[in-house]
């Protein structure tokens, strides 16, 4: 899910990986479809990133999203996985449309939430889609707030930690996230610059902080668990992406026992088959990072599960590392983790196992299917 | 055998007095052409105001409503952080023009209205994106845009109050056919805001709640803003234009009840022109019944024929009427855009039956008379002329226990205007039940003058009249009737006229007045410039200035009016209180305590002088006492006035709607208008200054444009009338063919034949007339006094005008005359033999 926008764009452009919205349903898909990329600026070359101030809003590029994934276990060993996202996708470039309106020219948001019950064996998913308006959602650098409605994530200053707090019709997330941990601020791609396809520009800035220790309470059905875990936090922002062949991906954020994280994504073209400028990276427990390309990586599906709204997808792979020789077999904690939101995908909880032996935790996206 | 020679007889008869038949169907044509033309021009009317209320409000339950000032778009902020679950969208709504039409302007965020409308959701993708980014871009109703001759792209000029904004149709939504939400153009909340010029607020908040979260939802908002259901704000605001709407209904009625009397006495007399064939049937062999059946399934077949053709024309009467429906309605309550004419089945089918059920009414009688009788009696006048003349006092009675019924229901009935009507019907009918007694009397009366005037020929005329009672008596009856009908609307229009002309020359007092053209908001008045009461105040001439601020403040009974004015020295002297006033009434009004509220306001809500009324502030309710009711034909709504000051603290409001300007004594107003004319021309808006002659003008004009509805009915009334009386008179004075034969053949010339017959009809026209002036008054006076009371909440004294009467007068002799022309012309064409063997 987290190059919706790109996602989105490309179902447009290829017209039929998804049936169309229906008609009375404002769609994400609908929206972003048309807008113009002339006027936004694009990612075309690495760039000096600076913290706390890049995790705030960047409007000069026309999306961006704050990322948040995560496997927590309660003090009575009861294990959650859980999803909650941030996007923005503006419509007009900052400034030109001028208007004392506070609805005039401003950015659409989205939030979607979820959490994965692994005991109760269920996935609950919702989605909140407004315009910033009158403060109905946005971003504020100093202190550090990233809300939509009453979702929010935020910060005491600018500094960690940081607290999601959802309240959703059916659970409730409050969460303490610490980013000071051994791995710290990991930038993917080219000194955080990824590229998704050959022309230039088609790239975002992206920066991950793989593994934030996180605490809090998860509410379910009336009763609250004491939680702990980690979490993978994804930043992205940047105008245009994908090219038009690129119609999906799977993507995989795993946090291995050994301290080692790992992202990969594979962009699928129109036959499946895997793009070349699928990347991904593999960081070890002190933080040291390794790009992987699709040379490096062979990835194959092993079990298919068919979605009640029936979409095929592969629930359970095998990843293999060829130069380290290491392969590792990725299952969901639950077959049913579609989102089936306002766009329909595949995001949840996983188990990593390596030669059997379970290795790692993590989530994984599925687009395009 | 005898019953289809029964049917080919009167097919005959209809045949030979074709005329007579062409004026039968055209009376019950019209009769009905009026009434279903008022009711389908109403029924759109409502139909459109509910058709674009339902699809506005779509699936809304509740409203968030502030005052005039809206509502902080914080609120709504408020409201989803803390409610994220209650559907909830942010509504702006404004006035916009092009050319002379008045459009809605309503802003919406797109991305909240999925549990509310599909307006902007069923656009494509592309629309959608265009209507969130683009500066100006609108949609509009298919058909509205045929309407307007505009299409997707097109670029069209709005009228925002005064000023000129230019924007663009990005598409059209709706069938082509529907004509619903016309009128309405939808847009981007933030379009809105921007051409409105109504940045940082809301008009309202629209819900969707179920009666819990309406109560927890209540205790949550804040002072100053109200939670209000909207079927019931929208029940409130249609109630707004029911009395105007009900009284409509009623003049068309009145028509139909001339149109269905005089229907009765063409068909009285049709069947009377045949009683001796009847007579003559019965005794071949007819029974009573199917002599009955033909009489009426003739009738009816007239009847039929009149109604289809009175559906017709009242269709294309319909259409000229709903635009004087919408313009009157417009200009009395609210925006409306009527452009299509529903043809509502139920409608047709009342106005159809009142055309049926009138004729069959008014045939069975005659009917039934004329199979009543024996056959041999049928034909001796005689017989039925005692009959009638014994029948005089029984009318008398009932009619005088009409009279007296409508009195009682009038007393009894106190606010309802339905029952006021019933009253108004029962006295009407009540008083032509008297007519037939009061005829002899007059006709003895006048019997002197005419025999001095014309010799035998004015006794003879005048006699017949007494002679023939049972003819002549409903005759007259129907005709007064008609004549008083137009006497009543007559002196009612004009009281009603008079009576504003002399409010609005006391009441606007100043010398000149500036005030912005019209206004953007459905809240407020157009706001004039800061800086202008203090420029005026400095010109040199300038004795005192007055400023009024008009706002329209939300209330669970619908809209309340609200003016806040700051007083001129003289501007006292515009009021004129309705009974006593609170003692100390202007030193306690300029401190704030008391309000003054109007005639028409104090009667809906049934307030009195030192009655306590709540208004809602921005800070929460406060409560005024009422210390006096002032008379005021500016609203049929009411209004509510306060000192200014107290307003701009109360609702934070300081803007000013209104400056009155006086002049000190003997100063010219040409220069000062004229300077005044140069200060309004430099604000961003474009302003009106005018002089008080001009506002007086305009004011009247646009009492004048409301009411042509009244005088157009008022014109289909006299217009049945006028076809009645002479299809009427003229069936009387055919079916005296033989005694006019016999006249002749005693000696009187083709001329005197013509003058005795001439001199009848004038002399039926004139009792007719005589007769329907205390009527005409009296209907009047339950106008004025009784249904308009309770209908607007207007008193007013009415005034009897000799004008009105004097054209009654006219119209019932010139009908008259003519009708009595073709029989008397056609007698004397005929050999008073022939005439004396065809009978």
């Amino acid at each position: 899910m987290k190059w919706l926008c790109f996602l989105l764009l490309l179902l447009l452009l290829t017209g039929c990986t998804e049936p169309p919205a229906p008609a009375a349903k404002l769609s994400a898909t609908g929206l972003l479809s048309t807008v113009d990329q002339a006027g936004f600026a694009r990612a075309t070359a690495p760039r000096e990133f600076s913290f706390p101030r890049d995790h705030g809003g960047h409007p000069e590029y026309r999306n961006e999203w704050w990322y948040f994934t995560g496997n927590l276990q309660s003090n009575n060993g009861r294990r959650f996985g859980y999803q909650v996202t941030f996007f923005r996708f503006s419509l007009t470039p900052p400034g030109s449309v001028k208007s004392a309106s506070s609805w005039a020219g401003n950015p659409v948001w989205m939030a979607h939430v979820a959490i994965t019950d692994a005991d109760g064996q269920r996935h609950l998913a919702e989605e909140r889609l407004v315009r910033t308006g009158p403060g109905l959602a946005g971003v504020e650098t100093e202190p550090f707030r990233v809300w939509v409605e009453d979702w929010q994530l935020d910060a005491t200053g600018s500094t960690f930690p940081w607290r999601i707090n959802i309240t959703a019709r059916e659970f409730k997330i409050v969460l303490e996230l610490e980013g000071e941990s051994s791995v710290g601020v990991i930038l993917q791609g080219d000194q955080g610059l990824s590229q998704k396809s050959a022309q230039p520009g088609n790239a975002s800035y992206y920066y991950s902080y793989p593994r934030m220790h996180t605490t809090g309470n998860i509410t379910l059905d009336g009763t609250t668990f004491r939680v702990q875990g980690n979490s993978w936090f994804d930043r992205e922002w940047g105008t245009s992406a994908l090219s038009p062949d690129q119609t999906g991906w799977d993507w995989f954020s795993l946090q291995l026992s050994g301290g080692e994280n790992l992202m990969y994504y594979q962009l699928r073209d129109s036959e499946g088959e895997p793009d070349p400028f699928s990347a991904g990276t593999l960081v070890s427990a002190i933080g040291q990072s390794r790009r992987l390309t699709p040379d490096d990586v062979e990835l194959t599906a092993e079990r298919w599960w068919q979605s009640p709204t029936g979409t095929r997808y592969p629930v359970e792979w095998s990843l293999r590392i060829n130069s380290q020789n290491r392969t590792l077999q990725v299952k969901p904690v639950l077959d049913d983790q579609e989102m089936d939101l306002s766009v329909r995908y595949w995001e949840g909880a996983v188990d990593v196992y390596e030669q059997n032996r379970l290795t790692g935790r993590g989530y994984l996206e599925m687009t395009g299917y | 055998m005898v019953g289809s020679r029964l049917w080919r007889a009167g097919f005959r008869h209809q045949q030979r007095h074709v005329w007579q038949s062409i004026l039968s169907v055209l009376g019950i044509a019209l009769g009905v052409a009026v009434v279903m033309a008022v009711g389908l021009a109403n029924q759109s009317a409502s139909r459109a105001f509910e058709i674009t209320m339902e699809q506005i409000s779509g699936r809304v339950t509740h409203q968030i409503i502030a005052g005039s000032a809206g509502l902080p778009e914080q609120l709504f902020t408020d409201l989803r952080r803390q409610y994220p679950y209650l559907p909830s969208a942010p509504v702006v709504e404004g006035v916009v023009r092009i050319d002379e039409e008045q459009l809605t302007l309503l802003g919406l965020d797109p991305l909240s209205e999925r549990p509310f409308r599909n307006l902007t959701l069923n656009a494509p993708p592309r629309v959608q994106n265009q209507l969130l980014t683009s500066r100006d871009g609108l949609l509009i109703s298919t058909y509205s845009a045929q309407r307007l001759g505009l299409d997707t792209g097109s670029r069209i000029t709005l009228d925002i109050a005064g000023t000129i904004q230019e924007a663009e149709i990005l598409a059209l939504f709706g069938d082509r056919r529907e004509a619903a939400l016309d009128g309405v153009l939808v847009t981007d909340i933030a379009v809105a805001q921007t051409l409105l010029q109504q940045f940082g607020s809301l008009d309202r908040i629209d819900l969707a709640l179920d009666e819990t979260q309406a109560a927890m939802l209540r205790d949550w908002l804040p002072e100053g803003v109200r939670l209000v259901e909207t079927e019931r704000r929208t029940a409130a605001m249609a109630d707004m234009s029911q009395a105007f709407q009900t009284n409509l209904t009623a003049m068309s009625l009145l028509a139909l009840l001339v149109g269905g009397f005089l229907i009765y006495n063409t068909a009285t007399f049709s069947v009377l022109q045949r009683r001796r064939q009847f007579g003559i049937m019965r005794l071949l062999g007819a029974t009573r019944g199917e002599v009955f059946r033909a009489i009426l399934a003739e009738q009816m077949l007239i009847g039929l024929i009149g109604t289809l053709v009175g559906m017709g024309a009242g269709i294309l009467l319909a259409r000229q009427l709903l635009w004087l429906v919408t313009r009157t309605i417009n200009d009395l309550y609210f925006a409306l855009t009527v452009s299509q004419l529903e043809l509502a089945p139920q409608i047709l089918l009342t106005g159809s039956l009142l055309g049926l059920l009138t004729t069959f009414f008014a045939a069975s009688v005659p009917a039934w008379e004329a199979t009543r009788s024996s056959p041999q009696s049928v034909n001796r006048r005689s017989v039925i002329e005692r009959r009638s003349h014994r029948a005089l006092p029984w009318l008398l009675l009932i009619g005088i226990a009409g009279m007296a019924g409508g009195a009682l229901l009038v007393q009894a009935s106190e606010r309802s205007l339905l029952m006021g009507f019933a009253a108004l019907f029962c006295f009407i009918m009540g008083y032509c039940l008297l007519v037939p007694t009061l005829v002899p009397p007059l006709s003895r009366l006048l019997q002197h003058p005419l025999k001095w005037l014309f010799g035998t020929i004015g006794r003879l005329a005048s006699r017949g009249i007494d002679a023939t009672l049972s003819r002549t008596g409903p005759a007259i009856a129907a005709l007064t009737l008609a004549i008083a009908a137009t006497i009543g609307m007559g002196i009612m229009v004009e009281s009603f006229r008079d009576t504003v002309g002399q409010w609005l020359a006391q009441t606007v007092q100043g010398d000149i007045y500036v005030t912005a053209p019209h206004s953007a908001s459905k809240r407020a008045s157009a706001p004039l410039p800061d800086w202008l009461l203090e420029q005026v105040e400095a010109l040199p001439g300038v004795e005192d200035l007055s400023s009024g601020r008009h706002v329209t403040l939300e209330s669970e009974n619908g809209p309340v009016n609200l003016l806040a004015i700051g007083l001129a020295a003289r501007s006292y002297r515009g009021f004129h209180f309705k009974g006593e006033t609170l003692p100390d009434l202007w030193e306690r009004f300029a401190t704030g305590d008391l309000l003054l509220i109007s005639e028409p306001y104090a009667y809906h809500n049934r307030l009195q002088v030192g009655d306590a009324l709540p208004l809602l502030t921005p800070d929460g309710v406060v409560r005024f006492t009422i210390g006096g009711i002032f008379f005021d034909y500016g609203s049929d709504r009411g209004l509510v006035v306060m000192p200014r000051d107290r307003y701009a603290t109360l609702w934070h409001d300081k803007q000013i709607t209104t400056l009155g300007i006086y002049l000190q004594a003997g100063e010219p107003i040409e220069p000062l208008l004229t300077r005044i004319k140069q200060l309004a021309g430099q604000s961003e808006r474009p302003l009106q200054v005018r002089a008080n002659r001009e506002i007086l003008e305009q004011s009247l004009e646009i009492f004048d444009r409301t009411f042509t509805i009244t005088r157009v009915l008022r014109l289909l009334v006299i217009a049945v009338a006028f076809v009645g009386i002479v299809s009427a008179m003229m069936a009387l004075q055919l079916e005296r063919a033989r005694e006019h034969a016999i006249l002749r053949a005693t000696g009187l010339t083709p001329r005197q034949l013509l003058g005795q017959i001439s001199l009848q009809t004038l002399l039926m026209g004139l009792i007719a007339a005589l007769l329907a002036m205390p009527l005409g008054w009296l209907m009047a006076e339950i106008l004025v006094h009784v249904i308009n009371l309770r209908a607007f909440g207007w008193s007013m004294p009415s005034q009897l005008s000799p004008t009105i009467l004097l054209e009654a007068t006219g119209f019932a002799l010139i009908a008259a005359l003519l009708a009595g022309l073709y029989p008397s012309l056609r007698m004397a064409r005929t050999r008073p033999a022939l005439a004396l063997r065809e009978e």
